[in-house]
């Protein structure tokens, strides 16, 4: 069934594509008004993206099944893209580097472009099976899924930290590491409180608030990369590459929470994602 | 956990770059400054956190608490003596993991303990000299006289004076966002205690209810056919299932009755996300099933058996043994075991929708299966933890900690009088941008006032 929120979702995911060739046009001429243009865009297309969010959310109370769309792995991936795009607005004062803002939309692109292409995702509103029907929902993958995108910002700032270019829009070291950092304080308080709200919910729907499910599992060691990330940078004065690499190991662990989790290992988590 | 008189450091626990922790060069080492050192530091805190997170994947990647076919037809009986040596079919209830926890909390208190508040003898701020501060990437100077403008501007946003002597002064920003650390720290091992109350009295267990059911007394987990009271009686009133149009469960709901001295004390509906809070008990909608209901008349009388259960009568004994919703498209069967004239143990199919198959003679009595009712049954949680209220209170600790750690700015403005001029100097550690912002202020404030 198509529904109108699929169209206009459709459309922002043929906006971040735009976006995306705007940034290759602006490498190629480097008019400061291309640079412009691109932040209007993404504003337009952040505006677009929750009105997409908004009306798929209209359409399941249309269904007579209303609920957030937080519940499934469509719905999920299209939060996380939203996130990412939110986390570039949000971090605009010091993302003046078009190639951060490049890679990000380049994230933000592929997941809303694996939510609506790939055929194992499905794209029909279910309704919420009783173990989700909790207020904690919200909050909880709110919290979670602002965490994994700063940490997506996070990543791409670790991998271009280790590109030995010298080349004129790549930005200096100091300034991805302060970047990379800054997203960091954002991610890992938003995960302990993604941690927190889902311990708290597990209380109340599976009796335990820790039941060493593989995703709870995950993201404390994804929890205990960050810490330890943290500690090495304002304990034992770490900088660069070893503080970047560490960054990454994050990174891989967030995703594996996020989807090795779900795909290669069974738990109580396997209804959502 | 924290020792009560601070005890005097050796060397190793100065492990910080910036120690300020001042130089006890103690000539005697004693055990107990010894053990101090170890379990104050830095690197048995990498090591310790590395050891939980990398032996907490290897949970994730051996199935927990299955049954010991499970591991039996995986692993090589090698691996299997590995795993039941060091329980990695439970790690994390294993003793090892749980007293890395212990050692990582231990590590956690004394580091907090000697980091944050170990009274500094003798330490007092200082000012930095000329050198140092035009240094700074915040920093001007000023006109001697402005002094007068320049202090109310900055006490504005830095309120508290933390030096004050001829040679200049120390503002500081939310001075107690230094706390923030030290509180996630505590309220780790708040919650790690919490949790350890509920390992040690905590208990779990399953209580099954048919409709109309009263039970005292639930199934301890993991202690095979162990029972344990309650301390009060539920009754199952009711128990439903409904569905989405499209089939899938939309609420599962059992309706309880809490009975104490023969008199309801509370009804509750129990639905998943919506236990059942009494006495410290609490009752989760965990499972339900379905149970089989044989209506038999036996000789003309009704006798209603579930699986498994015995009935005996002048000598004639049978059990219905087997059930099956479908036996050829026939539809629903049992399977009975009797016993015949001869003391020989028997078997016989009955099924309830073919004529032919609905009675039967057995060891001279006439049965008849009337009927099979799918009888619901539902599945509840019972948990006691005590520690819950500790864990609840680090977790809000914990939020407190996160915000003042990473969402208050602070940071220090300096202020040295030279001879013939002042110079301002502002440093922040964790927010250098939005300090930034508040110290332009300060500038954009004596602009205002100095040309120059």
């Amino acid at each position: 069934m198509e529904l109108i929120h699929h169209k206009i979702l459709g459309l922002a995911t043929i906006i971040y594509v735009i976006i995306l060739l705007l940034h290759f046009i602006y490498f190629a001429f480097k008019k400061e008004v291309i640079f412009k243009t691109i932040w209007w865009v993404i504003y337009i297309n952040f505006i677009l993206h929750t009105a997409g969010i908004i009306f798929r959310w209209i359409d399941s109370y249309r269904l007579d099944i209303g609920h957030a769309p937080l519940s499934n792995l469509y719905e999920s991936l299209i939060f996380f893209s939203w996130c990412i795009c939110l986390m570039i607005i949000l971090m605009k004062k010091r993302l003046t580097y078009p190639i951060i803002t490049m890679f990000s939309i380049i994230g933000a692109l592929f997941f809303i472009a694996y939510a609506s292409l790939s055929p194992g995702v499905d794209k029909g509103i279910q309704p919420l099976i009783p173990a989700l029907q909790s207020n904690w929902l919200h909050i909880h993958v709110i919290t979670c899924f602002i965490s994994y995108a700063a940490f997506v910002i996070s990543f791409i700032c670790s991998i271009l930290y280790f590109v030995r270019v010298d080349w004129s829009i790549m930005p200096d070291k100091d300034t991805l590491e302060e970047i990379n950092y800054k997203s960091i304080m954002v991610g890992f308080p938003m995960l302990s409180a993604g941690i927190l709200t889902g311990a708290v919910w597990a209380h109340y729907a599976w009796g335990s608030y820790w039941s060493w499910d593989p995703k709870e599992t995950w993201s404390l060691i994804t929890w205990i990369v960050y810490a330890l990330l943290l500690h090495a940078r304002f304990v034992k004065g770490w900088r660069g590459n070893r503080l970047a690499l560490i960054s990454i190991i994050g990174f891989f662990s967030v995703m594996f929470t996020y989807f090795g989790v779900n795909f290669l290992l069974s738990g109580l988590h396997s209804y959502a994602v | 956990m924290l020792p009560k008189e601070p005890l005097p450091l050796q060397n190793a626990t100065n492990a910080t770059r910036n120690s300020d922790i001042e130089d006890n060069s103690i000539k005697e080492k004693n055990t107990i400054n010894r053990l101090f050192g170890f379990f104050g530091s830095v690197k048995l805190t990498v090591f310790i956190l590395s050891f939980i997170a990398i032996t907490s994947v290897l949970g994730t990647l051996i199935k927990q608490n299955a049954p010991a076919e499970e591991y039996l037809s995986t692993y090589s009986e090698t691996i299997i003596r590995i795993i039941v040596l060091f329980k990695l079919y439970d790690i994390y209830h294993a003793p090892w993991f749980i007293g890395a926890v212990v050692v990582f909390a231990i590590n956690l208190g004394v580091c907090t303990f000697t980091r944050f508040f170990r009274k500094k003898k003798g330490a007092s701020f200082s000012l930095p000299d000329e050198k140092t501060l035009s240094n700074m990437e915040l920093s001007f100077t000023l006109n001697k006289d402005l002094e007068g403008v320049l202090l109310p501007l900055i006490k504005k946003s830095f309120k508290k004076k933390i030096y004050d002597s001829d040679d200049g002064l120390i503002y500081e920003k939310n001075p107690f966002s230094k706390y923030g650390v030290p509180l996630i720290h505590i309220s780790i091992i708040v919650i790690l205690i919490g949790s350890l109350v509920g390992l040690i009295w905590g208990y779990k267990g399953f209580v099954v209810l048919h409709k109309g059911d009263i039970k005292e007394k639930f199934l301890l987990r993991g202690e095979g056919t162990k029972e344990m009271g309650l301390g009060f009686a539920i009754r199952c009133k009711d128990f439903n299932i409904s569905y989405y149009p499209n089939g899938s469960p939309k609420d599962y709901v059992t309706t309880v009755e809490v009975i104490e001295k023969g008199r309801v004390i509370l009804e509750k509906d129990i639905r998943v996300n919506n236990p059942l809070n009494y006495k410290g008990l609490h009752l989760y909608q965990s499972s339900y099933g379905v149970s089989p209901l044989f209506m038999f008349k036996i000789d003309g009388k009704e006798v209603n058996l579930k699986e498994h259960d015995e009935y005996e009568t002048q000598g004639f004994i049978m059990i219905p043994i087997r059930f099956d919703a479908s036996i050829h498209n026939f539809g629903p069967g049992v399977q009975v075991a009797y016993l015949d004239n001869n003391g020989e143990p028997k078997t016989a199919w009955f099924l309830r929708d073919i004529p032919k198959m609905k009675q039967r003679n057995l060891a001279g009595k006439t049965v008849m299966l009337e009927d099979i009712k799918e009888d619901l049954w539902t599945g509840l949680e019972v948990t006691y933890d005590p520690g819950v209220s500790i864990v609840w209170t680090g977790f809000a600790l914990l939020l407190l900690g996160l915000y003042i750690n990473f969402f208050v700015i602070s940071g220090r403005v300096y202020i040295r009088r030279l001879p013939d001029a002042l110079i301002v100097a502002g440093i922040s550690i964790k927010h250098k941008e939005r300090f930034r912002i508040a110290f332009e202020k300060i500038m954009r404030g004596l602009n205002g006032t100095d040309p120059s």
